[in-house]
């Protein structure tokens, strides 16, 4: 899209926007338009010069700044913003399919009247763009209920089974959820473990959201225990085929040493021997541990267990 | 005149005029802009017709009659956002993820978003609920995200306008890179990845891409708003990227028995979504029936499950993972002996 058309989507949203909110200070309606304050201050200038013919003085856009809030005296009949466009429309409806399993009845209606207030002559290429985004990724159902207990901000219950151990009752005061490469986490203090913990959704069972209400910290922020990525504790040597290098080295780039046979090299972290064993066996043989031994051994029980040996 | 402060200016002209506006009285009141040989104000002002309709302003020509001249006009009442009446709850699902997929820095159609998100936020005043959900899309490797998101955006300008795209992809299948003219059909996300779908012209047919693996991507830009090509009626993106490991596009599928125990007993429907789940009578078992359409891909993520995870048939299902089982067993033999005579 070219600049001039960005431009004048912003301007539009920006005079119904003052108009709104009159007095609104320049930080903040930068902020609501996530450009910085120089360019915004560029923009009300333009603004100044706009108007409509003849030109008379009362023909122009009246906005300005005093005391650093901005105010708009003659709006010219921009009191509200355009109607959605069919391309904003549609990237907002697949955006919401994020989190399909998580919103229910709410985003379908909320869809519905979406369309509803769309030009009629836009809404069949609303529909034909909707169409090209598809984001219903496996979103797993227990997005639902941890949406509305983080907005609500009341604690949960749920049975986790952590790896190699049966299912145990958990009491959490879910923070945030986050999705990393396709898998869903909720991150949140563990009363069972009076710690902090990360959770995978797909190992949560019987959900249920309590009454208990909470006050959550102001930034909770988790990040996922990537193993591949701390190459600063990196102990463990893998050695990748031909037939599997691209691939790795699609993920570890600069990191993955390449091999005379045409495979790859990298060093990951060892303090997890089971997520080591998993990954090493996800390639189906064509990924080697190399070193340390009592890494390699686990690969090698953990695939003699697979087959029943 | 600057081409944005004209179309405010027309913006605002149009949105004032109780009659329509002819063209001669266009020209006379921006005589600096519309000046010049008819031909050329003609095309000038098309070319910022075409921008205000882009706008979402719904302008129209009316021929005239007795009562009324021809001109331009502006429906006042489809041009202003109404307020829509999301609930509480509907607006915060489509908050939460729009930012989300904002935040995420990797989403077709961001700028869109952005804009969509402001005016359904128009009317909400200061109530909007901040949304604690985050999503890592898109990227392979950290660093790549602005990479990724930079193609998206030209590939969903190029879905949107239906414009062919010249790209360089890296498929981790062939050494190098293959130069592709593809007509961009849609965007897929599964499990973290966007795949674009379309007609590869180097193929002939329709192929699948991972935005990530796009090196370099020029749309078309002769006649920017003639689309180059219809996408077929039938065609639906669903149909074409494989959600799990064990789908494959171009494979028939088989229906393969998996018995789960342990942990993985009870995960069984969110380790195989669409699996037919079926609890074993003395308890603690679930056996899994799933259609795979790629055996090499199921044997992997089963052996990443452990010995938890069994294959009961097809023979060459369970053969295929023994297969796999033994291959790595042995080139990981020698530790395991190492250890036993330690």
């Amino acid at each position: 899209m070219s600049n001039v058309h960005e431009r004048l989507r912003r301007l539009l949203f920006l005079v119904p926007y003052v108009s709104k909110h009159p007095g609104v200070t320049v930080e903040a309606l930068a902020r609501a338009l996530n450009i910085s304050r120089e360019d915004l201050l560029e923009e009300l200038d333009l603004l100044t010069c706009v108007g409509r013919p003849p030109f008379n003085p009362d023909d122009y856009i009246d906005i300005y700044v005093d005391n650093d809030r901005v105010y708009v005296d003659l709006d010219q009949r921009l009191f509200a913003p355009p109607r959605l466009t069919a391309g904003e429309a549609a990237a907002l409806a697949a955006s919401a399919e994020l989190l399909r399993p998580a919103s229910g009845d709410a985003l379908q209606s909320a869809l519905q009247k979406l369309e509803h207030v769309l030009p009629p002559q836009v809404r069949e290429r609303y529909r034909e763009m909707y169409r090209k985004i598809d984001a219903s990724t496996e979103a797993p159902q227990a997005l639902g209920p941890l949406t509305r207990a983080i907005l609500e901000r009341r604690e949960v219950m749920f049975g986790y089974a952590s790896p190699g151990r049966a299912a145990e009752p958990r009491r959490v005061r879910p923070y945030e959820l986050l999705s990393h490469r396709g898998q869903w986490y909720l991150q949140g203090f563990c009363h069972t473990r009076q710690d902090a913990r990360l959770f995978r959704l797909d190992r949560m069972e019987d959900l249920t959201v309590t009454e208990t209400p909470f006050l959550p910290p102001p930034d909770a922020r988790a990040d996922v225990p990537n193993p591949a990525r701390s190459s600063s504790e990196a102990s463990v040597r893998v050695r990748f085929s031909p037939v599997a290098a691209p691939y790795v080295k699609e993920r570890f780039g600069q990191d993955a040493r390449p091999l005379a046979d045409g495979g790859v090299e990298v060093l990951v972290a060892g303090d997890s021997e089971r997520w080591l064993t998993q990954w090493v066996l996800s390639f189906g043989g064509e990924a080697e541990v190399m070193e340390p031994v009592s890494a390699r051994a686990a690969v090698a029980r953990a695939a003699r267990a697979s087959i029943g040996l | 005149m600057d081409r944005t402060e004209r179309i405010l200016d027309l913006v605002a002209l149009l949105l004032d005029a109780r009659e329509p506006i002819s063209w001669a009285e266009l020209r006379e009141h921006f005589p600096a802009d519309y000046g010049g040989s008819d031909d050329a104000a003609e095309r000038k002002f098309e070319r910022d017709k075409a921008e205000l309709v882009e706008l979402g302003f719904p302008l129209t020509y009316v021929q005239g009659d007795d009562e009324r001249r021809d001109g331009y006009i502006v429906d006042r009442d489809a041009y202003y956002l109404p307020e829509a009446d999301l609930t509480k709850e509907e607006l915060a699902v489509l908050y939460a993820a729009g930012s989300a997929a904002l935040a995420s820095g990797v989403f077709p159609g961001r700028d869109d978003l952005a804009h969509a998100l402001r005016k359904i936020g128009f009317f909400a005043g200061e109530s909007l609920p901040t949304p604690r959900v985050r999503m890592e899309l898109g990227a392979t490797q950290a660093g790549q995200e602005k990479e990724v998101s930079a193609r998206l955006e030209q590939l969903w300008d190029a879905c949107a306008s239906r414009k062919w795209v010249e790209m360089s992809y890296a498929s981790p299948k062939h050494p190098g890179t293959t130069q592709r003219k593809v007509d961009p059909y849609g965007l897929a996300l599964r499990r973290g990845v966007w795949t674009l779908v379309g007609y590869c012209h180097l193929r002939g047919g329709l192929r699948t891409f991972h935005v990530h693996r796009v090196r370099e991507l020029k749309a078309n830009t002769a006649r920017p708003r003639t689309p180059d090509f219809q996408v077929p009626e039938d065609f639906s993106l669903d149909n074409h990227v494989a959600y799990f490991p064990w789908q494959h596009r171009f494979h028939e599928p088989v229906e393969v028995v998996l018995r789960l125990s342990g942990a993985l007993a009870s995960r069984a429907s969110g380790l195989f979504p669409g699996a037919v789940l079926e609890p074993v009578a003395e308890g603690g078992i679930t056996l899994a029936r799933l259609r795979v359409s790629f055996l090499d891909g199921l044997a992997r993520f089963c052996l990443s499950l452990g010995a938890d995870c069994v294959v009961e048939g097809p023979e060459s299902a369970r053969s295929r993972l023994r297969e796999m089982a033994a291959r790595v067993a042995n080139r990981h033999a020698d530790a395991l002996e190492d250890k036993v005579s330690a």
